[in-house]
């Protein structure tokens, strides 16, 4: 039994009823000459026929390659097989119809636009495809790739259906947003009471921490983590973006997500991104003005820095603090962890429930498909520090514009004012130190005196934080 | 579709194995080696159902293993274009669903889903029709056309389509359940 593929079956048993047809005229033109005068006498019918027949040669590339060789040849033979299989088998036209039809067939797959590749096939002619172009979507399938019409078609359709579903988009961070790991090898001294002492760790950490030896990894999840996704799940169709390896997102959403209902195929490692040490919204099939994203490092969203909710980090491992420089005992050290009512996750689930309902406030007038969620974010962002007249003193460096730098434009986006005197209207004074001139008056016109930290604590926790926590060391 | 063909292979076989049993240690030996496994031009080797002949064993230089040609028959399975196959859903997502026909893995992509199919994310992402009668989850059960298929060394993979006449669900998980 043979099973070599794609073998034209039918052109192959026509084409034995050709050569039996042949070797049987041949022998009957040796033995009867009547033959030929059937043909001249026939001659108006013939040039009908050989005119089908010029026909059927075009449209008849694919398969009757192996009639072309010896066409020429038999030119006059073949006219004489035409004459009888029209005159002897009246169903020969119909299947001489049959590869015109194919023809066409196969002409209407070639005007398919391959929307996207399959390894190797469209996904939607299954012809093979060799392009390379498009954007690959290896969390999906590790063999497919999009084209860019495909994306935008698949964006706008998904969009629709997120809006009918009061849903937005979310994507998410894995380490120091949702959690913090370590490798086995880089645990302290201090923290190895983690490990070794399992049993008597009190149960809010011990369900929260996990070792994974098989990757050799130690895992902690932020406090509120599991709160957070089931709240935000209800609001947000969610994606884990990380910029770890594809193994490592795996198992880290399976520790988030043991049931598989939040993130199902929806986790994005460093390998899928389209650019090295970017992370990027274009393999998020999600239109943009509907993301947001949860992410404790800025610099890696260069083009969609409006979407960015930054989050403050979560260092619960020494590593973790030493990796990013910090001198401070890290959380691990200290037998303590970030507040589970009153941590970033909390304040920020409040936030996004904010932006979720602004966006969808049924008072709004104009068109839902038009909404931006990026202009949601900026307004929720500008009133954190709405009210607030800051004057800077002993912050920007002279040389510098005022305007350009960067607690300014910080401050600007969390809708403070400014002023360079200290004036009546001035609320907030923020100073590297209390001993320049606009501090004292800060002071003795009881002003509030902060350090520049305030600001970014405010871009943090979404509010304006209290003042006398960030006082101006001397 | 399914093949009963003759396959031949060279097995090497360790010489502690020589002994009475060496026929039985052969095909164990074949068994674990070929079954599940696929080949581009075969498809996958879905059961050895027997043992034409073994030939002459070839004793192999500086290792004393010794290599036996041995021609068996069994049972292959390999999916053309064109084929109606039944398939069980194993992921919904909004490009479309993946199938499996046991070891095979089916695509099939949203243009080639019906139009009044629809996608609904969600806790069990699906594909509906507007009166919810159709449903197409994971675990369901489809009738699918193949329209294309790759063979690779060890995988086949196919394109799908539900969208032409007596195509699609043919038991739905939510009904049983």
């Amino acid at each position: 039994m043979s099973l070599t593929a794609d073998s034209p079956v039918h052109s192959s048993s026509s084409d034995d009823f050709a050569a039996f047809l042949d070797a049987e005229l041949d022998s009957a033109s040796d033995v009867s000459p009547e033959l030929d005068e059937v043909e001249n006498g026939e001659a108006e019918g013939e040039e009908e026929v050989e005119d089908e027949k010029g026909q059927d040669e075009d449209n008849d590339t694919g398969d009757g390659d192996d009639d072309d060789g010896n066409i020429d040849s038999s030119r006059s033979k073949k006219r004489k097989i035409e004459l009888i299989e029209a005159a002897v088998d009246p169903q020969s036209s119909v299947s001489r119809g049959e590869p015109a039809e194919t023809s066409g067939a196969s002409l209407a797959l070639d005007v398919c636009t391959h929307p996207g590749v399959m390894g190797g096939m469209c996904i939607r002619c299954g012809q093979k495809v060799e392009d390379e172009s498009g954007v690959a979507f290896g969390y999906i399938h590790k063999n497919l790739r999009l084209a860019d019409d495909e994306v935008a078609r698949l964006r706008d359709k998904d969009l629709k259906n997120l809006l009918r579903h009061k849903k937005l988009i979310l994507v998410l961070d894995l380490d120091h947003t949702l959690l913090n790991s370590t490798r086995l090898a880089d645990i302290s001294a201090e923290e190895s009471y983690l490990k070794d002492q399992r049993e008597v760790l009190p149960d809010a950490l011990r369900s929260n921490l996990f070792k994974l030896d098989w990757i050799h990894m130690m895992t902690k999840l932020r406090p509120f983590v599991h709160t957070f996704l089931k709240e935000a799940s209800s609001l947000f169709e969610m994606y884990i973006y990380t910029m770890g390896e594809r193994p490592y997102a795996l198992e880290m959403a399976n520790l988030l997500d043991p049931g598989g209902i939040y993130f199902h195929s929806r986790v994005i490692a460093q390998s899928d991104s389209t650019r090295r040490h970017q992370k990027g919204l274009d393999v998020v099939l999600g239109q943009e003005s509907a993301v947001l994203i949860l992410d404790d490092t800025e610099v890696v969203w260069g083009k969609h820095r409006e979407n960015l909710i930054l989050m403050d980090r979560y260092h619960f491992f020494t590593s973790s603090c030493r990796q990013f420089g910090l001198k401070c005992k890290s959380l691990s050290e200290q037998k303590s962890d970030e507040n589970e009512a009153e941590g970033a996750l909390a304040s920020v689930l409040e936030v996004l429930q904010r932006i979720h309902r602004l966006f969808f406030d049924p008072e709004r007038g104009d068109n839902i498909m038009e909404r931006d969620v990026r202009q949601v974010l900026k307004t929720v962002r500008k009133e954190i520090l709405k009210g607030c007249k800051i004057v800077f003193t002993g912050v920007i460096p002279i040389q510098c514009q005022p305007e350009n730098h960067h607690y300014w434009k910080l401050a600007e986006k969390l809708g403070a004012t400014f002023s360079t005197e200290v004036d009546d209207t001035v609320t907030h004074v923020v100073s590297m130190n209390d001993k320049t001139e606009k501090s004292r008056q800060a002071v003795r016109e009881k002003k509030f005196l902060v350090h520049p930290r305030w600001i970014e604590a405010a871009n943090y926790l979404w509010r304006k934080p209290p003042e006398e926590n960030f006082p101006v060391s001397s | 579709m399914f093949f009963h063909i003759v396959l031949e292979r060279n097995m090497q076989l360790h010489p502690r194995h020589f002994g009475r049993d060496l026929r039985e240690k052969l095909v164990s030996k074949l068994m674990k080696d070929v079954e599940g496994t696929c080949s581009g031009r075969h498809g996958f080797i879905v059961a050895i159902t027997g043992i034409e002949s073994v030939g002459k064993g070839l004793i192999r230089d500086g290792t004393g293993f010794v290599t036996f040609p041995v021609k068996y028959q069994c049972v292959v399975f390999r999916p053309f274009k064109g084929e109606i196959l039944e398939a069980v859903v194993t992921m919904v997502n909004k490009m479309g669903f993946f199938a499996e026909a046991g070891p095979v893995q089916i695509f099939v992509s949203n243009h080639l889903i019906p139009d009044d199919m629809e996608f609904q994310s969600g806790d069990v992402p699906n594909y509906t029709t507007s009166d919810g009668s159709v449903k197409i989850q994971k675990e369901s059960e489809v009738r699918l056309k193949i329209i294309g298929t790759r063979v690779d060394a060890t995988e086949i993979f196919c394109i799908g389509t539900i969208k032409d006449d007596f195509l699609g669900v043919i038991s739905d998980p939510g009904t049983n359940a």
